[in-house]
């Protein structure tokens, strides 16, 4: 019998080990802190595995702790407040998810600017991001936020604004080639009526275009919310979904028979994201070789999970700014279409901002860290003397091993280093800038 | 496959025949440097009917009952046409003879939609489906051919790369701003280690995604050096205040400090009005004239103006009909904009009828890629993207 696409992995002896549990936690989250990855070795895949998916639940006081920076109002605090749960290990799997749904229905302060909407967009796809498709995609359509970044606040009987209509349609769930401009039109004059007022979702009769539509092929006198449901029918909408899961989650370019088959799975778990993803997690293609490592990390990621891996203490405002100088301004995406990503995140000057970033991370300035507290030598546990330094680095952050070449120019710069702490600093900040570990 | 295509009308008078790439075509070398060519991208949408106002035709006044320019305060640029009341600078050049407008630019297969429609003149391709190679890019490659040491385009700003600048082989890198670009030193061992990392190759040849992040970080290092030298230097014009005059000033800094670079993008965002267009509008048709126009004075001032051309793009123009909203809504064409010493001034292409409208726009009357050709042959002396002839743009 052939098997399925999202067979489920099995390890054998060492297939569970260091790089494996680095990947998961890359995946699932932004990567390990110091300790993290001995301790899944020791508990075994299915339990880590099953901590993994519930790791979902935030400091309470931490989430809350928005509600006293909104009344500062700038976007740059709500990004820092944002950074402290990405950083923080409550919720590691919620908040991939909300960086994926932020990528995905990309809402930028830029125009809407009122960092509470931002905000309260964003604690949608906290709320519901690991939750039913449906119900977010219904939340979304009413959001203010969206209503102000896609003009829905302008969309009156008459004079239609076609921005969310083409947007939900484009982007958001069904992708060019699978509707028509005249969808696209007809959409439109089922939104008018649709707006804000103030900071909440409103509807005024007066602006609604009562008319009959077609839609998809399917005529009616439809409103809002039968798009959105006329759109959650048609057949390219979960594999819209399936297509942006798996290329976050397990490689930038699935199959098209990976991407059907998660879409079937999608639709017959009545559209639940959080057992898609699980079903992805468990499986032997998540694990393979193709998917380790396929991937070039976000600057949110690149800072976020380096933060993590070092067990630095650094101002959450601090990285927020780190990854804005790679490119990722978290609530600025740079459009509607959300961040390119994949080589598009290297450029020369993003990758300076990388470097310089990263190596001030490491205290490789000379003096120490003056932006963060870093006891390098705890997060590679502990190496005795100059010469273990190279390979406890390695260990940590490149867990899929480096060749000789790479190895040798670590153990030069550690020798030619004036003690241990600029040993660490070096290599580290080595490590940190060199291509390889860019992948994750 | 059926060609279903509306029949592209390209001026007989303007178009010359499509020939294939020879490189006798190269024009000589003008002021010892190699001719540049910088691309201003209006992200959204520009409203070209009120940009490049037809004052002339009743209907502009009917379809803009709000929003329509009043003839007084434009600046006439023949008896029909007027420049937008912000748009002085631009006014002067064309006078000077040093502005091309062309009228109804647009894609042969139009889209209302931005990423397609960008993509389409992003890769000068509205058939196919998108392929991960932009026009400049293709030009990036072909200059990165000849000296490989030199970065031979380079984005300037802090977008994504737009897909116009991916080459086949060569990458354009961004520039943010000359401090942005520069490496926070470490110590001579450690950039030692750094340099021999970013330059090894596996000996298997298959690099893949590494082998480009290690190209790539190699390009930036080698920039940064170069970038130091030129950031010390300074321009007596002075630009506006704005985002596109810092990036057009950092571009002009490049071209007359020798950087090497022939291929420059740079864009402003903000056009797609759908609501409360005028004041915003205006301003940004201010950003775009106030900066063009100190860019091209820099360059005089440093006499390399004779090896710049600078063209202006949006990927549509917008719905003739205002909307509820005081706004407009996507469109199809709209005016384009070559500036430069050693362009044809003046207004080219056919003039939009807006008692001819075609789905509610302005259609697209001369095909973008005629502008391409100009600018990557009879400019440029490279190969051009299409075999679409050129539009008689340059003296």
């Amino acid at each position: 019998m052939r098997r399925g696409v999202f067979e489920s992995w099995r390890p054998k002896g060492g297939d569970w080990d260091r790089a494996a549990a680095t990947h998961l936690f890359r995946r699932a989250g932004f990567g390990p802190r110091p300790g993290e990855v001995e301790r899944a070795l020791a508990d075994g895949f299915e339990t880590t595995l099953e901590r993994v998916l519930a790791n979902t639940a935030h400091d309470r006081r931490l989430r809350r702790g928005a509600h006293a920076l909104l009344a500062a109002g700038d976007v740059e605090t709500l990004q820092g407040w944002w950074v402290s749960l990405l950083v923080d290990d409550g919720a590691q799997l919620t908040e991939r998810m909300c960086l994926l749904w932020h990528d995905h229905f990309a809402t930028s302060d830029a125009k809407v600017d009122d960092v509470r909407l931002m905000h309260r967009q964003n604690e949608i796809f906290r709320e519901l991001g690991l939750g039913d498709f449906r119900a977010m995609l219904h939340a979304l359509a009413k959001d203010p936020a969206m209503l102000v970044w896609l003009d829905g606040n302008a969309n009156k009987t008459g004079s239609p604004n076609e921005n969310f209509a083409r947007e939900i349609m484009e982007l958001f769930c069904l992708g060019i080639g699978n509707y028509t401009e005249r969808d696209v039109q007809e959409a439109a004059r089922a939104f008018t009526g649709w707006g804000t007022a103030g900071r909440s979702f409103e509807y005024h009769a007066e602006n609604h275009d009562a008319g009959g539509k077609e839609i998809f092929g399917r005529r009616g006198n439809f409103g809002g919310e039968d798009v959105v449901e006329l759109v959650l029918a048609h057949e390219a909408c979960p594999r819209h979904v399936a297509q942006k899961l798996l290329e976050e989650l397990v490689h930038p370019e699935p199959t098209g028979e990976e991407v059907q088959s998660l879409a079937r799975f999608l639709v017959s778990s009545d559209w639940e994201i959080g057992r898609a993803v699980e079903h992805v997690l468990r499986s032997a293609l998540f694990f393979s070789p193709r998917a380790r490592r396929s991937r070039i990390a976000g600057p949110v990621e690149i800072s976020v999970s380096t933060v993590r891996a070092l067990g630095a203490r650094v101002a959450p405002v601090r990285v927020a700014r780190t990854a804005e100088e790679g490119g990722q301004s978290l609530f600025r995406p740079p459009s509607v279409k959300g961040w390119d990503g994949g080589p598009s995140w290297i450029q020369a000057s993003s990758w300076i901002a990388r470097h310089n970033a990263l190596a001030a991370l490491a205290g490789a300035h000379g003096g120490g860290s003056d932006e963060a507290e870093v006891d390098l030598r705890a997060a590679f546990g502990g190496p005795e003397s100059v010469g273990e330094v190279p390979g406890a680095v390695t260990e940590h952050l490149l867990p899929d091993g480096v060749d000789g070449g790479y190895f040798d120019v670590l153990e030069r710069t550690a020798r030619a280093a004036g003690g241990m702490d600029e040993a660490l600093s070096l290599v580290t900040a080595l490590v940190l800038t060199s291509p390889e570990y860019h992948l994750i | 496959m059926a060609n279903t295509r509306r029949e592209f009308l390209v001026n007989g008078l303007c178009v010359t025949a499509a020939v294939p790439f020879l490189s006798s075509f190269a024009l000589p070398r003008a002021g010892g440097g190699e001719r540049v060519l910088v691309v201003v991208q209006l992200t959204g949408g520009n409203d070209g009917l009120n940009t490049l106002v037809p004052h002339r035709q009743d209907d502009y006044f009917h379809l803009r009952p709000t929003l329509a320019r009043p003839r007084g305060g434009l600046h006439a640029l023949d008896d029909d046409h007027g420049l937008a009341p912000s748009m002085k600078g631009l006014a002067e050049l064309f006078a000077e003879g040093k502005l091309a407008c062309v009228h109804g630019v647009g894609s042969p297969v139009p889209d209302r939609s931005h990423f397609r429609s960008m993509e389409i003149w992003h890769t000068a391709d509205p058939d196919g489906p998108a392929g991960d190679v932009g026009w400049l890019g293709r030009l990036g490659d072909q200059i990165a051919e000849r000296d490989p040491t030199v970065l031979s385009a380079v984005h300037v700003g802090d977008e994504d790369l737009p897909l116009a600048m991916w080459g086949r082989s060569f990458r354009s890198p961004t520039v943010r701003d000359p401090q942005g670009f520069r490496l926070r030193e470490v110590d001579a061992a450690f950039e030692r280690g750094r340099d021999e990392l970013v330059g090894r190759r596996r000996s298997d040849g298959g690099e893949g995604v590494l082998g480009f992040l290690r190209g790539a970080a190699r390009d930036a290092y080698g920039a940064a050096r170069k970038m130091e030298e030129l950031a010390a230097r300074s321009s007596p014009v002075e630009y506006p205040g704005t985002g596109l005059a810092r990036k057009l000033e950092l571009v002009a800094r490049l071209v007359s400090g020798g950087f090497g670079t022939r291929v420059f993008q740079v864009s402003l965002g903000g056009f797609d009005t759908h609501s409360r267009q005028a004041a915003v509008h205006d301003a940004l048709l201010g950003e775009v004239s106030g900066a063009l126009t100190a860019f091209q004075r820099d360059l005089e001032h440093q006499g390399v103006d004779d090896r710049v051309a600078t063209l202006v793009f949006s990927e549509f123009g917008r719905r003739a009909q205002e909307n509820a909203s005081r706004g407009t809504d996507h469109g199809a064409g709209a005016p384009a904009f070559v500036i430069g010493a050693g362009v044809r001034g003046g207004l080219h292409g056919e003039l939009p009828r807006l008692d001819r409208l075609v789905d509610g726009d302005v259609p697209g009357t001369t095909d973008f890629r005629s502008i391409y050709t100009a600018l990557e042959r009879d400019w440029m002396g490279l190969a051009p993207s299409t075999g679409v002839g050129a539009l008689e743009l340059f003296v």
